[in-house]
């Protein structure tokens, strides 16, 4: 049925004055023609014909034909993207079933529109079921919350109901929220949110569901681990041995704690106090003991990268003799504040003749505690620093494989030249000639009695470690009186100063060598006379500051401070067994070259899984390292020459997200409650109702009732008529 | 174990009497860190020769007594030279007024110990006391914000290799020693018991008579230049609380 409308286009502004002035025009006519005697109806007509014809000149009327249509309502159904969807429902994983109960919405409502989105922790993504490719998880967690104020902020027609498809373990909103802040939480559409719950039924599962700790974790400091166990599902968890170890490179995981859990059929947290040697990022494996007819074994332990923090340093500076460099290093080991050291020096050896008639009461001297140093204490040092002392005549040889294995799991190891270090000393073929930088010869001169000043290498002259001292110096260093004779690097060690004059073979000697041996990292240092940058001649031009700044670099790389790493290497998010890992690696500013990437798997044996090497240009760089498998891992990064960065980390058989592998039905039918929804399985499907359709308008077709020139010969000639009757009646 | 060439590990020279004064420096491996008890030549007045031998006497014993390393052969230092920075450890020795100090002197003397020196002012008479209280002088003028203070009987000093119960020299002296501190170290030590004089020889025997003691005295006097030796190569090691309880234990036992 077609409609008429008039001024389409203009203002409501001209439309008023336009109507106003006319109404004023024929009213005073109306007016003139009651007052005159003469004037008669024929005036008035004339008039209002007049004015209608304006009217028509000035509003056009068109004609106006309009169509509908109805549409079916937009629905939103928001499917659980969470990695927790994989784990087992009645039939199946989750996940299949929530896109299964998607696509059998999308047919049973195919009058409605139907948009179908993924939901995790990230943003909502448009999902096509049929295309695998647009299907991936979306995090640990599902914030349905987020979710549904996503969806409410977003422009568009509005939804008219949502369907929510999951198994009801959100991390928003929360299990614990009350009716009244639940229906606060996904009540922001306005609109109801119906579920569908595509399991109902935990399956057999014993888990480590949470593993937390109480404050930092500080290293040689117990830390309490709160290790929470559930079962479900039928296991009965009456008691399950609870191991924690860490898990080290080079080495067989060390086992840290272990307890037993009373969860029965439902949760039990126990308590583990665990100490950790090591600071850095360590990977921590919480395993509980396997239960028979487990359906879920992926998450019977959970690995974490704690980064285990320092109070002080703990240090155990080690001497066989008393001399200006020993003073030195002491002086400087106890200037600083953040160190607690361990010294003990040989002052007499059995060569000696004190004088005295009783030792213990004329001497000061005690017995050097080799034993109790080297066995029992080993563990509780963060660095062993071992200055010119002699293996053999201090009975140190039977300590020395214990010393290779503290290396390797981690401790930090310094041995200082003199004529009883390195080869001099013993060393030469001893198990710790293995976790040092560099080969000790098996014959020849230990030492020699040359005097030199080292010489910076390629790698020297970039490495953070020895900033501090070029910066005071630049490439002067003061004469060194004699060195040690240390062979050839071993591969992965880098040599920061070299011998101006001596070789190995067709190198120059190392003098200063840096090296990580399995977890733990050992500096080389061939020469006696370093306390010359904190007092000598060249000293004095800096204040002494240069020994400082040297020690900072060495006992900072040493104990992995970031200063003096060369670059940094982050994962750009959580490492997850199965799915693709990637790394960010940002070398220092402004450093370009042959960058290489790493990645071990810790324990044993050593074994290389991931290798890359690319060009940097100075800035960051990301690394795709493919999908790893569950355990943990060791990534290191090296630009050039530079000592390497190294990363540790844990991948995990679905982490936190399997950790509770409950559904959660009753969240699913209070939300649909609190909304006016309805909650039902994949199979009730049917019961859901759709919304009523929407009235649209699709199609308006508008059409001049007369020519515009018609209006105006009109309303021309009637003006004109009326003008002349005017006239004729004697008005104006 | 390998020895290699380990000629001159702990004894470099036994050239006696030769004072030399600062020569250009050929040590062997492991001799830099060496002790030595250079002498510190300052304003006006230099020791005898029999005081400078003990310089030398000063590292033999460390050497004969203790896995220290030290060179036995007698240096002189000047104040005012860049070799005084060469060693962190000098003695000033001398029986009368040093007189003012040239300012070249007095910066020399301020930039060795803010560096880390070590200063021992060792007066060799200490009866008349000239020496010590113008070196005390000297000194307010290079560390002004540092006066000397008395050290307690239960400084480190004492029990750096022997246990003490005081200090000792040719002369008894007072049983406290004085000291500049910096920090938590004892930068210039103030002898009144002519330790040289103990350690002084001339020829093949001693060259002054330790008193009022006699041999016990001088052996004292000895053990405390030890001592003072690995006060300055190990500064407060036996403060370490290791040795706690061991020191503690054999204090008793002595007493």
């Amino acid at each position: 049925m077609p409609n008429l409308a008039l001024a389409e286009g203009m203002t409501p502004v001209a439309v008023t004055l336009g109507a106003l002035v006319l109404a004023v025009w024929v009213i005073a006519a109306a007016l003139e023609v009651r007052r005159s005697e003469r004037a008669g109806a024929a005036v008035l007509v004339s008039a209002v014909v007049a004015a209608l014809c304006v009217a028509g000149a000035f509003f056009r009327p068109t004609r106006v034909k309009e169509r509908g249509a109805r549409l079916g309502p937009r629905v939103a159904v928001l499917v659980d993207q969470a990695r927790r969807l994989r784990l087992p429902a009645e039939h199946g994983d989750r996940r299949s079933v929530a896109l299964a109960a998607a696509a059998a919405l999308g047919r049973r409502w195919a009058q409605a529109q139907v948009d179908v989105y993924g939901f995790g922790e990230q943003k909502l993504v448009p999902l096509s079921l049929a295309r695998e490719s647009t299907l991936g998880q979306l995090g640990e967690e599902s914030d349905l919350t987020g979710a549904l104020a996503e969806l409410a902020a977003a422009p568009g027609e509005r939804v008219r109901a949502v369907v929510v498809v999951s198994d009801g373990r959100f991390a928003r909103p929360a299990e614990s929220v009350d009716e009244a802040g639940l229906a606060l939480a996904v009540g922001t559409l306005g609109v109801p949110v119906h579920t569908v719950r595509v399991t109902e039924q935990a399956p057999a599962d014993a888990s480590v569901r949470e593993v937390s700790t109480v404050g930092a974790a500080v290293a040689h400091q117990p830390l309490v681990l709160h290790v929470t166990i559930g079962c479900a599902g039928g296991i009965n968890c009456d008691e399950v041995p609870v191991v924690v170890r860490e898990l080290r490179q080079g080495s067989s995981p060390a086992e840290l704690a272990r307890g037993t859990a009373h969860a029965g059929t439902g949760e039990a947290t126990i308590d583990l106090e665990v100490t950790i040697e090591r600071a850095g990022q360590r990977v921590i494996e919480v395993a509980l003991e396997p239960q028979t007819g487990d359906r879920v074994p992926e998450n019977d332990h959970r690995l974490l990268t704690l980064d285990v923090r320092r109070e002080r340093v703990r240090l155990l500076h080690v001497a066989g003799r008393p001399t200006y460099d020993v003073r030195q290093l002491r002086l400087w080991l106890k200037a600083n504040e953040s160190i607690d050291l361990v010294a003990f020096f040989i002052l007499r050896t059995n060569g000696d003749q004190p004088n005295v008639v009783d030792d213990t009461s004329e001497l000061s001297l005690i017995p050097f505690p080799v034993d109790a140093l080297f066995t029992q204490h080993l563990p509780t040092f963060d660095a062993v620093m071992l200055q010119d002392i002699d293996a053999v005549e201090y009975k140190l040889e039977p300590y020395l494989p214990a010393l290779e294995a503290y290396v390797r799991s981690g401790g930090g190891l310094i041995m200082v030249g003199g004529p009883s270090a390195f080869a001099g000393g013993g060393y030469a073929g001893s198990p710790l000639e293995r976790v040092l930088p560099v080969e000790l010869p098996r014959g020849g001169e230990p030492y020699d009695l040359r005097g030199f000043v080292p010489r910076y290498t390629m790698a020297g002259r970039v490495a953070p470690v020895l900033g501090g001292v070029r910066q005071l110096f630049g490439e002067d260093l003061p004469l060194m009186e004699g060195s040690n004779t240390l062979g050839k690097p071993r591969p992965g060690s880098i040599v920061l100063w070299e011998h101006p004059e001596r070789r190995v073979g067709d190198i120059a000697m190392p003098v200063l060598a840096l090296g990580e041996m399995g977890d733990g990292r050992s500096i080389a240092l061939g020469v006696d006379a370093t306390h010359e940058l904190g007092f000598g001649e060249l000293a004095e031009r800096t204040s002494g500051r240069a020994y400082g700044a040297l020690w900072d670099g060495l006992l900072g790389w040493l104990m992995r401070d970031p200063r003096y790493e060369a670059g940094r290497v982050s994962l750009d998010g959580p490492c997850i067994a199965g799915e693709p890992a990637s790394f960010e690696l940002v070398p220092p500013p402004g450093a370009t070259g042959e960058l290489a990437f790493t990645i071990e798997r810790l324990g044993v044996p050593a074994q290389t899984v991931f290798s890359r090497s690319l060009r940097s240009a100075g800035s960051s760089e990301h690394v795709d390292a493919g999908r790893l498998r569950a355990g943990g891992y060791s990534a290191r990064m090296r630009l050039g020459a530079a000592p390497p960065t190294r990363l540790d980390f844990a991948c995990e058989d679905g982490g936190r997200a399997y950790a509770d592998s409950r559904p959660d039905p009753a969240r699913l039918i209070r939300i649909a409650r609190a909304t006016g929804g309805k909650s039902v399985t994949p199979d009730e499907l049917g019961e859901l109702p759709l919304p009523p359709a929407t009235e649209v308008m699709v199609e308006r077709r508008a059409s001049a009732l007369l020519p515009p020139w018609v209006w105006a010969l009109a309303a021309a000639l009637t003006l004109g008529a009326h003008w002349l009757l005017r006239r004729r009646a004697g008005l104006a | 174990m390998s020895t290699g060439t380990r000629l001159g590990r702990r004894t470099f020279a036994a050239v006696l009497g030769a004072v030399t004064f600062a020569p250009e420096r050929a040590f062997a491996f492991g001799e830099a860190g060496a002790f030595r008890a250079r002498l510190l030549a300052a304003g006006k007045g230099r020791p005898d020769d029999a005081r400078v031998a003990g310089t030398a006497r000063w590292g033999s014993e460390l050497v004969r007594r203790t896995s220290a390393p030290a060179h036995e052969e007698p240096e002189t230092v000047a104040a005012d030279r860049p070799a005084i920075f060469r060693e962190p450890f000098a003695v000033w020795c001398g029986t009368e007024d040093v007189g003012a100090l040239s300012l070249s002197e007095v910066s020399g003397l301020e930039r060795f110990l803010r560096l880390g020196g070590t200063l021992v002012v060792d007066d060799s008479d200490p009866v008349s006391g000239a020496f010590g209280r113008s070196v005390r002088r000297e000194l307010l003028r290079a560390l002004p914000e540092s006066p000397p203070v008395q050290l307690e009987a239960t400084h480190v000093l004492f029990k750096t290799f022997y246990l003490l119960d005081r200090p000792y020299g040719r002369v008894l002296g007072p049983p406290r020693v004085e000291a500049i501190v910096r920090g938590r170290n004892a930068v210039v030590l103030f002898l009144a018991h002519d330790l040289l004089g103990a350690l002084a020889r001339r020829g093949e025997g001693w060259a002054y008579g330790a008193e009022p003691g006699g041999a016990e005295q001088r052996e004292h006097a000895i053990r405390f230049a030890v001592n003072i030796a690995m006060y300055v190569l190990c500064s407060d090691y036996k403060d370490d609380v290791v040795h706690a309880p061991f020191l503690l234990q054999r204090r008793g036992r002595a007493r």
